[in-house]
């Protein structure tokens, strides 16, 4: 084992459309002493994904250990773009694998027909409302959280809920403006699934929420780890509607930031996957989902605070409640579908743009 | 012996071996009526569970179309909807099916869902009213529920129409787990029916084994009725196979009388050819002894009429029972007696004179035996009548009517004899009996008269011609014309 060691062979580059072009692959390294995997002809599997690379990656190297034949290509995007990529290579999908936390897209690709159904004794396993059809699965089930600098945050008291947040923001309206960070809906498909699921929980709280973020002057983002970072400058007092298990991972190691799960109710999204109809090396494709799923990759979500594990559901669930804290699991079921009609969808983010005073985007 | 009833045993189980079983076509039957209703059953209810699925599962998505409904808005005045999260909640009660919908108004078209949803129902349509039905979209068959209604928000005119579909997975698995469970109930019943039935054959048939046991077991001789307590369906064999035995006794009775008259008949002349041998043995001059050798030559030819006599009584007999009876002119029948027994009547002294209404009368019968009761009757008449043609002219006649009475044929044969005494007319007709044995006779006796008449279903009856002698009256039932297929 001690031979054994995982090279990356294509560099890293941190543009995402960089990364499209050139995806990250993963191999088994093959030692002098591997002849019999040297022989061996190796399958490529094809994964688009929204996870950011640093969360995934010591599952991907898990994962080409276990099964030298298979090389991973990763290419990562971003959840919107995904969706419609999806769509636009359905009859020649070159995905075998498709990872998104933009739950309501990759439902809809399946109630549109665009997925292949996957069974096996470890997906059979998973909690009803952690698949569909048995051709999507959810392999990790994270809070929704808020993320502060601690250190500027004015008037010395964290917010708990939403509602703390808004008579903070009142006392210190001065304080944060421009100072607060989210999802710009229009651009992240896991933005609008966390906006609309909010208008859905607490339709007047959301009301005020985007209220007072627009009197604010709210920053809009693409992506959770780019608010992270301006929140960890400085540059942002707080971020709303974060993926937890980013800003739980770089809140353990940052002293100034502090991950608040708000106390009024705490969303839990899952990332989810599947695998196209008409994907080629669907076999690999199960067989990666199947490894997502197994306790190996769970335990390594948990162990190096990558994702929350799915297999931890009720412990997550536990989790919020001995804070008393409410938590709404965005379910994997038809509902999500009124969040992506095209009517309210439209409606929703004209009704965003106009609270954030946003001009509509071309 | 014992090997020609082995070879009889082996053909028998040969026979038996391919002959169609009445248990077996009986269970066939049952079962194949049974196969057939559990057969329609099982369409029934194939046909039932997938009608009980679509009305659960259409309630569900019409309850999700009048949530929609309710959310048609008028948005900067265009029409729009915004569809409620607890609409399609209810649908995710069919936790794997697919949901399409799509919102479009006449005025505006597309408004929201599925562009590529178009869809119609088959049915002719109505302003307001749901219309269920099933439209092959997105590779599958999905069940739609189709609503068109006028709009009657300010200032928009026109109708709006909702299309909500779901895919048939819940349907076809609540149809089947229901057809499962009433197939599994129509199969086990028809199981329990079909074994059933073959209990039962074994029940219905026992009484015939029964039977069969019984005459299996019986001796050889044994031909009394079958006592044994049968039910109703079995009835009517028991007794059919107790007439059959009757027959059959009744004509071993008849063989053995046959064989006893018959030595009776022939034992008189023997011992008087015998007698008479032994005078002839014993005369002395040669004129005496060739007059005894005459009185031997006369009585041979009588002892050869008996003979005759009886051949033709076991040949009537035998006729009688095994031949078929078919319509035969009467009339022809008793001219041919009347020119048989002519010349041998003239002999005597006896004309013989027929009158008949009519040239031909049909009656169904059977021409032999018929002939030889004429014979019998004419002939005896004749005799009755001889004795007394010498002193009597009136005597020498002997006279045969025939008439028809609406569908009787009545046939008399008269004569002028001494008569028949009133306690003899009713003994004439028993075996043995004769009133007269030095007389013999050509035909076939009374009895065997009795008999034939008997079996041409006529009556026959003697009465007294006046001033003397006897009638015989044979009353035949006429021949119908339509009865011709007989």
């Amino acid at each position: 084992m001690n031979k054994l060691k995982l090279l990356i062979l294509a560099s890293v580059t941190l543009l995402s459309a960089a990364l499209l072009a050139n995806p990250v692959i993963y191999q088994y390294d093959k030692g002098l002493d591997q002849g019999a995997t040297f022989f061996q002809e190796q399958r490529t599997l094809n994964i688009y994904s929204t996870v950011d690379l640093d969360a995934f990656e010591p599952l991907l190297k898990a994962f080409v250990e276990r099964h030298p034949s298979t090389k991973l290509a990763y290419h990562d995007v971003n959840s919107l773009e995904l969706y419609h990529k999806v769509i636009a290579e359905k009859d020649r999908p070159k995905a075998s694998l498709i990872v998104s936390s933009a739950m309501d897209l990759q439902l809809k690709l399946v109630n549109e027909g665009l997925a292949k159904t996957y069974q096996s004794s470890i997906t059979q396993a998973l909690p009803d409302m952690a698949k569909w059809r048995s051709q999507i699965f959810a392999f990790s089930l994270e809070p929704v959280v808020m993320l502060v600098n601690r250190n500027q945050f004015p008037g010395g008291v964290l917010p708990k809920n939403r509602l703390d947040l808004l008579q903070i923001m009142r006392h210190h309206s001065q304080a944060f403006q421009g100072k607060i960070g989210t999802y710009d809906i229009r651009k992240s498909g896991v933005g609008y699934l966390l906006a609309s699921q909010d208008a859905r929980q607490a339709d007047a709280t959301w009301g005020r929420m985007i209220e007072a973020f627009g009197s604010h002057q709210v920053k809009t983002y693409c992506c959770t780890s780019a608010m992270i970072d301006e929140v960890a400058a400085g540059d942002l007092l707080l971020g709303y509607n974060l993926v937890g298990s980013y800003a739980n991972k770089r809140a353990l190691g940052d002293p100034r930031l502090t991950m608040i799960m708000p106390s009024d109710y705490t969303l839990l999204m899952m990332r989810t996957a599947l695998i196209p109809k008409l994907a080629p090396n669907a076999e690999d494709a199960g067989i990666f989902i199947d490894f997502l799923l197994s306790e190996k990759a769970q335990s390594l979500m948990l162990k190096e605070n990558l994702l929350f594990p799915i297999s931890d559901v009720s412990k997550a669930i536990n989790l919020s409640e001995k804070r008393s804290h409410p938590t709404r699991i965005i379910e994997l079921d038809q509902q999500l579908l009124v969040g992506r009609d095209h009517a309210k969808q439209s409606r929703f983010i004209r009704s965003w743009e106009s609270a954030l005073e946003l001009s509509e985007l071309e | 012996m014992w090997q020609r009833s082995a070879n009889l045993a082996q053909a028998e189980s040969l026979e038996l071996n391919k002959a169609p079983s009445l248990r077996k076509r009986f269970i066939l039957a049952g079962s194949g009526i049974i196969a057939v209703i559990a057969l329609i059953a099982i369409n029934l209810v194939f046909n039932y569970s997938q009608r009980l699925a679509d009305l659960s599962y259409d309630r569900l998505l019409l309850s999700a179309l009048w949530q929609m409904d309710e959310n048609i808005l008028v948005e900067e005045g265009r029409l729009s909807i915004d569809i409620p999260w607890s609409a399609f909640s209810t649908l995710a009660q069919a936790n794997e099916d697919r949901i399409f919908y799509r919102v479009e108004s006449s005025v505006e078209g597309y408004i929201t869902g599925n562009k590529a949803l178009i869809s119609h129902p088959p049915t002719p349509s109505e302003l307001g009213k749901p219309h269920f039905y099933n439209h092959p979209f997105s590779g599958e068959l999905i069940r739609i529920v189709w609503l068109e209604r006028a709009v009657t928000k300010a200032n928009i005119q026109g109708t709006v129409t909702i299309l909500l579909g779901q895919t048939r997975l819940s349907r076809e698995t609540m149809a089947a787990s229901i057809t499962t469970r009433a197939v599994q109930v129509i199969l086990l019943i028809a199981v329990v029916a079909i074994v059933l039935i073959i209990l039962g054959s074994h029940l219905v048939l026992n009484p015939l084994h029964r039977i069969e046991e019984l005459l299996e077991e019986r001796q050889p001789g044994d031909l009394t009725p079958i006592t044994l307590d049968t039910p109703k369906e079995t009835y009517q064999l028991k007794i059919a196979l107790n007439h059959f035995m009757a027959r059959l006794h009744k004509n071993l009775e008849q063989l053995e009388n046959y064989t006893a008259e018959s030595a009776h008949q022939l034992r008189t002349p023997l011992a008087s050819l015998k007698a008479l041998a032994e005078n002839a043995r014993d005369q002395t001059t040669p004129e005496r002894q060739k007059q005894a050798l005459e009185q031997i030559v006369q009585q041979s030819e009588t002892l050869s009429d008996t003979v005759t006599m009886l051949l033709n009584q076991a040949v009537v007999s035998h006729r009688l029972q095994t031949q078929k009876l078919v319509p035969l002119d009467l009339v022809g029948l008793i001219k041919q007696s009347c020119m048989d027994n002519a010349v041998t009547a003239l002999r005597q002294g006896v004309h013989l004179s027929f009158e008949s209404d009519t040239g031909q009368l049909m009656i169904l019968g059977e021409a032999f035996s018929l002939q030889q009761m004429l014979n019998n009757l004419v002939d005896n008449a004749v005799r009755y009548s001889a004795s007394k043609a010498l002193t009597t002219q009136q005597a020498k006649n002997v006279e045969i009517h025939i008439q028809q009475q609406t569908n009787r044929v009545l046939l008399s044969v008269i004569d002028f004899g001494d008569g028949i005494a009133d306690e003899e007319k009713k003994r004439v007709f028993e075996r043995f009996y004769r009133a007269n044995y030095e007389i013999s006779g050509s035909g076939v006796g009374l009895a065997m008269v009795k008999e034939i008449t008997d079996r041409h279903q006529a009556s026959i009856t003697i009465s007294d011609t006046y001033p003397t002698g006897a009638t015989i009256g044979v009353d035949f039932p006429l021949y119908m014309h339509q009865e011709s297929d007989l």
